[in-house]
């Protein structure tokens, strides 16, 4: 009898050490060492007066790591106040870790905002416009964008950098074919792209080309040059409206559709990458495709290339810029609404954004930034081929629009695919966008009705009305 | 007593499956009823997501898709990982090393191997079209992965993959099967043919029951390997089940800002659930005479 008790003894506790292990290795393990930390630091406190002020910084930002980390080093040792900011660099899997610790009261003080309207919505900011100086005011005036930094007047964070959207090209393969300069309009586009290959395919080499693996080969033409074209919206939201119309797509559909069945694009467009397409640009076997101004940095680290190649502004309907270039970016860091320390979040974030260091970051080529201050400043960044995708007055930040709430209730197939698959496949094109409108107008009542999005009709909204507030030239 | 014992020991796992396993499906199965996005208040909708799942002409095109990838997958691997062990059931020269070999695609995760196999298959400058072009097979290349022929090539990867498995499978099976019954055949004239008939198929009945029931639900629910290839794409040609459901609560849109869809996706969860476990159980009534040995 004794020896079961001894036995049953030890079972259990067993299962307890089990337990404890597994709640010790378990996802908290991170979380328990900066407790630890913690407790190491208050009896220090206690014993000198002067306390440090420990800001967490969360990003998801890799490629400006070894940079940031340096300047986050000087402000630690600089500082006056007795801040010390802690960066974490965490990976793709950034969204998640982020909800997950605001979930579990674990959030970073500052953190970098992947998307505004959610976070908002999801709770996690606190408006900055109370801590902002009148002349910080004044900088960002022109930056400040409804629905992308600020909510009525509420500012919540500000623009750092962004994607600027051009036609990239190569130079010698336009050369062997004997075009004298990019394509201007939609018809030069299909044109050149037949020339291109004529020259080139014995080599190997194809006029055009964009990622049709997924819908983005789709969106990456189509949302740049309509967007250049027309002055009433982007990504199929036509903002006077209020309502989508994915009318605004038609010529660019059918002018994909033409290079497609010219045989003008590269073979396997369809299963293409964008990763797979940078190493064939890189290769010179693509004479035009559309993409941001991350590409500079991509052909000098990751594919480094021997092509000669440049960027130049998108062709449109006519051959003349209509509406604005659109620029994807707009929010950057936050103060997470759950701080403890608010007033020193707000002195890290003072620092990041303080034009001396922007223009650091701008020049060093971590991104094309998009706060006038730092973009008149003469300064530019330090890589090869960025000087196509600086900020000109037609590119321009769009304000939010409520695509991604209609998409998450839509019933069928996104725009993008559906476009990608007519372009590689052809079909009644008056017919798909007749549906598309439909199903999308469908989808942003019923997110309206259950007031998932605040976004209305503005009658009096002209895409020209955001011109020259990047840059003046 | 020794009932506390069995209670003490059961615990651990007991526990671990509710937090993990039981938790988080019943978690889902609330959702079903909610449309909610992981933020805000969930709101209560009734059947309404599962009208939706009826209505969705891109959810039905991937069950579509999964039957026909389940099925393609399933009739060549079956029979060939049976051909497989039979051969390699015999005392062949390094057969220990052929097992190995053919098992190997089993230990490698899907998504590695289905880069390898990208570089492969790829048109524009894939080392298989590239060996067909230099010794004048096809003039122009082969689009392996667009929207022709994309199934049949994630098709063919599935099968390289899974054939070892069931093979390895078949062998446990085959090796239970008593030599004497071979032997008594022999004695009664019957040849290699009629001893496969009428010794080694109906004995190996319950395992190739069990076997077809897994290979039939691990078809159903694979998506990893096409994920890796082509995303579901081009415009969804490849877009199984699985692989849908997956991008409903983790979006992986690289362009425009997609939002998760919790409520939506757990109905689309049941409902494939619902499918698999139907399917299985169908195949197993049909297939219960398998399990007859005479």
């Amino acid at each position: 009898m004794v020896k079961k008790w001894i036995a049953a003894a030890v079972s259990i506790g067993l299962v307890f050490s089990l337990a404890a292990c597994s709640s010790q290795a378990g996802p908290t393990g991170n979380g328990g060492a900066a407790d630890q930390t913690n407790e190491v630091a208050n009896t220090d406190s206690s014993q000198s007066t002067a306390a440090k002020t420990k800001i967490k910084y969360w990003t998801p930002d890799r490629h400006d790591a070894e940079f940031m980390k340096a300047k986050i080093d000087a402000f630690n040792k600089t500082n006056t106040d007795n801040i010390e900011v802690e960066m974490t660099v965490m990976g793709d899997n950034y969204p998640q870790a982020v909800d997950i610790a605001f979930a579990s009261k674990q959030a970073p003080d500052v953190l970098q905002i992947n998307d505004f309207s959610t976070y908002i919505q999801k709770g996690y900011l606190t408006p900055i416009t109370s801590y902002m100086s009148e002349e910080m005011k004044t900088t960002f005036k022109d930056s400040l964008i409804q629905n992308k930094n600020t909510i009525g007047d509420d500012i919540y964070s500000l623009p750092n950098t962004g994607q600027t959207w051009r036609l990239i090209y190569n130079k010698d393969l336009f050369q062997q074919a004997g075009i004298a300069s990019p394509p201007k309009t939609l018809a030069e586009l299909v044109e050149d792209a037949k020339k291109l290959t004529e020259a080139g395919k014995s080599s190997g080499a194809y006029g055009f080309a964009s990622p049709f693996k997924s819908g983005g080969g789709f969106w990456r033409a189509a949302n740049t040059i309509a967007g250049a074209s027309i002055k009433t919206g982007t990504e199929g939201y036509n903002y006077q409206t209020g309502q989508f119309d994915f009318g605004m797509y038609k010529d660019i559909a059918e002018a994909l559709r033409q290079m497609d069945k010219d045989g003008s694009m590269l073979p396997g467009v369809e299963s293409l990458d964008i990763d797979p397409l940078r190493a064939q640009f890189a290769q010179g076997k693509i004479g035009m495709y559309i993409n941001h101004s991350g590409e500079p940095g991509v052909y000098k680290d990751q594919f480094p290339t021997k092509v000669n190649w440049a960027a130049a502004t998108v062709p449109t309907l006519d051959g003349t810029i209509k509406g604005a270039l659109q620029v994807v970016g707009g929010s950057y860091i936050g103060i997470s609404a759950d701080s403890e320390h608010k007033e020193a979040a707000w002195k890290f974030m003072e620092y990041v954004y303080s034009v001396d260091f922007q223009k650091e970051y701008y020049e060093n080529g971590y991104g094309v930034s998009l706060i006038p201050a730092v973009l008149s400043g003469g300064t530019k960044p330090n890589i090869p081929g960025i000087e196509g995708f600086l900020p000109n007055k037609y590119d321009a930040i769009y304000p939010a629009n409520p695509s991604a709430v209609t998409e998450s209730s839509l019933e069928g197939m996104k725009w993008s695919d559906t476009f990608a698959k007519y372009v590689l496949t052809g079909g009644n094109l008056d017919a798909i966008i007749q549906d598309l409108n439909k199903r999308y107008n469908d989808s942003l009542a019923k997110a309206r009705a259950a007031g998932k999005t605040k976004i209305e009709a503005d009658p009096g909204f002209d895409a020209t009305a955001l011109l020259g507030k990047l840059a003046g030239e | 007593m020794r009932k506390l014992h069995a209670y003490v020991f059961i615990f651990p796992s007991l526990f671990l499956t509710l937090i993990f396993s039981i938790y988080p499906l019943m978690w889902a199965l609330r959702f079903m009823f909610y449309d909610y996005q992981g933020f805000g208040t969930p709101v209560f909708i009734g059947l309404d997501n599962f009208a939706r799942v009826m209505r969705d002409a891109e959810f039905w095109s991937s069950v579509k898709n999964t039957g026909i990838y389940a099925l393609g997958k399933l009739i060549v691997t079956i029979p060939l990982s049976l051909l497989l062990a039979i051969i390699l059931n015999r005392s062949l020269k390094g057969r220990t090393f052929l097992r190995a070999v053919y098992y190997l695609p089993t230990i490698f995760s899907a998504s590695v191997m289905s880069i390898v196999f990208f570089i492969i298959f790829n048109s524009y400058n894939g080392i298989l079209n590239q060996f067909l072009i230099k010794y004048d097979i096809i003039s122009q290349p082969i689009s392996w992965l667009g929207a022709d022929h994309a199934m049949l090539t994630t098709v063919i990867i599935a099968i390289w993959g899974a054939v070892g498995n069931y093979m390895l499978l078949f062998l446990a099976g085959l090796q239970g099967i008593p030599e004497d019954l071979y032997e008594a055949a022999s004695l009664d004239g019957a040849g290699e043919y009629e001893k496969l008939r009428h010794v080694t198929i109906p004995l190996l009945g319950p395992v190739m029951q069990m076997i077809i029931m897994l290979a039939i639900t691990i078809s159903l629910k694979g998506y990893e390997s096409i994920m890796v290839l082509t995303g579901g794409g081009p415009y969804g040609k490849t877009e199984v089940m699985y692989l849908y459901l997956f991008k409903l609560l983790f979006p992986i849109s690289p362009e425009s800002q997609t939002l998760q869809q919790i409520g939506y996706g757990s109905a689309v969860g049941f409902t494939t659930a619902l499918m698999v476990g139907g399917i299985t159980v169908i195949y197993f009534f049909v297939s219960r005479k398998l399990n007859n040995i005479y």
